[in-house]
């Protein structure tokens, strides 16, 4: 239920044991676990109070998770003085009582109008649309500060589990990053542990596809490198590619990771082709031999945040001569051809090849024919069946349907119609 | 126009063919089928191309022998521990323990049998119009097995088909109109 007046009567208890009376102002904005307000005396904190529906030992879990992070608050990679107000982790910094009962905490506000969500990277025209013009200095910089926070965190025993674009926030000028939802970290140490039940399967490694996270730093680890690789290729994730046997390759991500399907490696994959503007060719062998651990060897190879940190140190520093323009003003790295003037290359052969519009009407007919074969593929589900199954007959169960493709489907029908007349002409 | 007559059953059986499934089929489904085979081959032969008819003597016999061919497939079956053919017959609809099925399938079995008796009783005792009348009758169980087809497993067919169908044009429409603005 969304509040809508300023609520009065709040405590906000700092750690120690100083508190101070605080009335909420509702900010509209509110997630699966609870709602965002502004706290009149700290104009630089947020409150997170958790929905009236959570039951009282998700709270007390709650309440004891937020009290082991106040009493934890992670080291994050120094930034100099210059930039005091930003914020690179949403951590709690005092709980929120009310009658003295704990009701949610308080964190820092990230300045919504200084950042831009990490998905608007990946898209090159939405980024510049939230004035920010990319290249590949700053995308190499976001990459850095992400890897080095996560590898903070990781080396405190907590994970994010549910990293995704989403979930971060890139100040638009500093190119720091932010990373939000800290109460839904996955904590693992001696003296408290916390489950992070969150996943999003465009980001979960293939060993938890299907399953629960049982080793939530390697879920970070996949979820870091799927991310990187989004950054750096133009927001291509590294599982989505053209499928050489349409037949066998899973239209979804999910099933594409699982089946390890990373067409993007040093040595081609034998059943999916790399997406046709895709620059991964050209970027540095340090970090491609980094994405092939984290996508096609198993787990144990992953790269860690902190190797992350290491080989992306040398490109994120400024005038460290590794990443220089190319003749038309591109930043790149120094080792390879200009990614960017790649990209364009490819784009434009792909808007000229689109624009020999004759050759393809004249192919036109051959491709209603694919169209229809594809379609003859599908698998077939009956809606009808699938309806009388959610009525739930006591006594009479329906068959579940078999996964016949719509070809098999057609086959056995012509047998039946066959049937059909032909017991029809001996009875008749 | 034999050749046309042809190829309105060879093309969709060759359909069938080069979709059919790959997953291996019952015994009793084979037997079934192999049955029906005679039945159509016997059917396609003298219903399409002889025109002088069939041999007079079988006339009288033609539902009694569909009807206790079912009847023996339905008794043998069970008894070589195949499926059930009724499970092949209906089974796509419901799902029953295997006990449930075969008592089903005698059911099946002693409905075959009666409904051969019937027929020939009819036909020997009664006048040609009754008899008639009986076969009549009997094509509405054949509507039942048809309607139940068409219900769970046709309409859904073509729903599912039109509906895909109905998604790849719209597809392909925006593709074709995205083409025709970039000049
Ligand atoms: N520190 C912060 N500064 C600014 N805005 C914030 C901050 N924390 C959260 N928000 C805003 O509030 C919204 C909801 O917060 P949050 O995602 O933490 O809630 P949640 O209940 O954990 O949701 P979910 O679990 O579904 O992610 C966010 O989308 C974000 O816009
Ligand atoms: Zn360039």
């Amino acid at each position: 239920m969304p509040f809508e007046q300023p609520l009065k009567k709040f405590v906000l208890a700092w750690p120690g044991s100083l508190t101070e009376q605080i009335t909420l102002t509702p900010t509209g904005k509110s997630g699966g676990a609870g709602e965002i307000f502004g706290i009149d005396t700290q104009p630089n904190l947020l409150a997170k109070l958790y929905h009236a529906t959570t039951t009282p030992p998700q709270l007390n879990h709650y309440q004891r998770k937020i009290q082991w992070m106040l009493n934890h608050k992670p080291t994050l990679p120094k930034i100099s003085a210059e930039y005091q107000g930003i914020v690179q982790l949403a951590w709690p910094e005092a709980m929120i009582m009310h009658q003295s009962d704990f009701v949610g905490f308080a964190m820092r506000k990230i300045a919504f109008d200084q950042t831009l969500e990490l998905d608007y990277l990946l898209n090159r025209r939405q980024a510049s649309q939230e004035d920010f013009d990319i290249d590949y200095g700053k995308l190499v910089a976001v990459c850095f500060n992400l890897a080095a926070i996560i590898s903070c965190l990781h080396s405190m025993r907590i994970a994010i589990v549910d990293l995704k674009p989403m979930n971060v926030k890139v100040y638009k000028s500093e190119l720091f990053v932010s990373i939000l939802d800290c109460d839904g970290f996955h904590i693992a140490t001696d003296e408290f542990r916390s489950d992070a039940p969150q996943v999003t399967p465009d980001y979960l490694a293939p060993e938890f596809q299907g399953g629960s996270v049982t080793h939530p730093e390697a879920q970070d680890r996949f979820a870091l490198a799927t991310i990187i690789f989004r950054l750096l290729n133009y927001g291509i994730h590294p599982f989505s590619g053209v499928g050489v046997n349409s037949r066998d390759y899973p239209p979804e991500l999910a099933g594409r990771i699982r089946n390890r399907l990373y067409p993007y490696g040093n040595s081609a994959h034998k059943n999916v082709l790399k997406v046709p503007a895709s620059v991964h060719e050209v970027l540095p062998n340090a970090l491609r031999e980094l994405f092939d651990r984290a996508f096609s060897a198993s787990a144990i190879n992953r790269p860690s945040a902190q190797e992350w940190v290491a080989s992306l140190s040398v490109y994120a520093v400024k005038h460290s001569g590794q990443m220089l323009p190319c003749n038309r003003g591109h930043l790149k790295f120094s080792s390879s051809e200009c990614p960017t003037c790649l990209r364009e290359q490819l784009i434009q052969g792909a808007a000229a090849r689109r624009r020999s519009f004759l050759t393809r009407m004249q192919t036109a007919p051959t491709r209603t024919l694919k169209y229809v074969k594809k379609t003859l593929r599908q698998t077939h589900t009956s809606p009808f069946q699938a309806a009388l199954a959610q009525t739930q007959f006591a006594a009479v169960h329906l068959a579940p349907r078999a996964s016949l493709s719509t070809r098999n489907a057609i086959a056995a029908e012509i047998l039946w119609i066959f049937g059909l007349l032909i017991s029809y002409w001996w009875i008749k | 126009m034999s050749l046309m007559l042809t190829s309105v059953w060879v093309v969709p059986l060759l359909i069938a063919w080069a979709w059919r499934s790959r997953q291996a089929a019952t015994a009793s489904a084979w037997l079934l089928r192999i049955a029906f085979a005679g039945f159509g081959a016997w059917a396609i032969w003298f219903g399409l191309y002889v025109h002088e008819g069939e041999p007079a003597g079988i006339f009288f016999w033609k539902p009694t022998l569909l009807y206790w061919t079912l009847a023996t497939i339905a008794i043998i079956a069970p008894m070589l521990s195949w499926t059930a053919p009724a499970k092949i017959i209906v089974g796509a609809y419901f799902a029953l323990s295997s006990r449930e099925w075969r008592w089903i399938n005698r059911g099946f079995a002693i409905a075959c049998m009666l409904l051969g008796a019937v027929n020939l009783l009819v036909a020997s005792m009664t006048s040609y119009r009754n008899w008639v009348d009986f076969k009549f009758s009997c094509l509405t169980i054949l509507l039942f097995i048809g309607l139940f087809r068409l219900n769970f497993v046709w309409l859904p067919l073509i729903v599912d088909l039109s509906f895909h169908l109905y998604r790849r044009t719209v597809v392909a429409y925006r593709y074709v109109s995205q083409l025709l603005r970039t000049p």
